[in-house]
């Protein structure tokens, strides 16, 4: 059963994948992009990870995605069509390099060895949200500066020049 | 095999296709798509690997790598539009100012 519901997530993933490389329209490889989320989200569920799976359904899927559209809206349609698609000649040189370093990460991975702790973990949210705040208190305050920086400077960046 | 190491393989399958979309894409936007793939497939190691070993250090982890996610396209995406109005660019073929 585990194996089936790995089999259906990691085939999904791949098409997915593929459509955003792939595909010649930004608006389309958005839409694969997103399915792609929704993939990544259930192998999070799969793997324990409630909490982590939400945010990503919430930061992702709605936020991020959001943030896409509206930029694609803001672009004139006959500016994009002039660059859609991909380089053949980077398509053929990095193809290559990237199937040998998969096949030596695969190697590595499949013949290594994970550390063995087994720590038994309950309840995933309220364990991640008790650290969260207690443990990586500091860390949880210094994103929120990012966030705000990365605020700041989108505004900055987005204004009219005078 | 067990399975977290499947999820693991499909993880550095994702972080690898982001890394070729970043280098073959034409448009701008998708450009920065395929850096979302990046971050995406290092979230689904973290994760695979906390299931394996137990603990849930990497799920914290990728919690912020979601934040910065989050800042990032903010950002990328307001250098894209800034790009576009200043220049007219939107092809990652005709930055080459640096180049000349």
């Amino acid at each position: 059963m585990e194996w089936l519901i790995f089999g259906f997530l990691s085939t999904w993933a791949v098409l997915s994948v593929m459509g955003v490389l792939f595909l010649k329209n930004p608006v389309h490889a958005l839409l694969s992009f997103v399915s792609l989320i929704l993939s990544v989200a259930g192998m999070f569920i799969h793997l324990g990870a409630e909490l982590l799976a939400g945010l990503q359904l919430i930061i992702y899927a709605v936020a991020i995605v959001v943030f896409y559209v509206l930029v694609i809206t803001t672009i004139p349609w006959e500016k994009v069509k002039r660059f859609e698609g991909f380089y053949k000649r980077e398509f053929f040189l990095g193809f290559p390099v990237l199937l040998l370093s998969f096949a030596l990460f695969s190697y590595a991975i499949l013949n290594g060895k994970l550390a063995m702790v087994n720590l038994e973990v309950k309840d995933n949210v309220k364990e991640v949200g008790k650290s969260l705040f207690t443990t990586y208190l500091f860390p949880l305050e210094v994103a929120s500066v990012i966030l705000l920086t990365a605020m700041i400077g989108a505004i900055l960046l987005g204004r009219k020049e005078e | 095999m067990s399975i977290e190491k499947a999820y693991i393989l499909i993880s550095i399958f994702l972080f690898l296709s982001g890394l070729f979309g970043v280098i073959i894409r034409k448009n701008l936007i998708t450009l920065l798509i395929s850096t979302e793939l990046m971050l995406n497939g290092v979230n689904l190691a973290l994760v695979s690997v906390d299931r394996a070993v137990g603990g849930i250090e990497g799920q914290v982890f990728a919690l912020f790598i979601l934040a910065v996610a989050a800042s990032e396209v903010a950002v990328g995406l307001g250098l894209i539009v800034a790009l576009f109005r200043l220049k007219g660019y939107e092809g990652s073929s005709e930055i080459t100012h640096l180049r000349e």
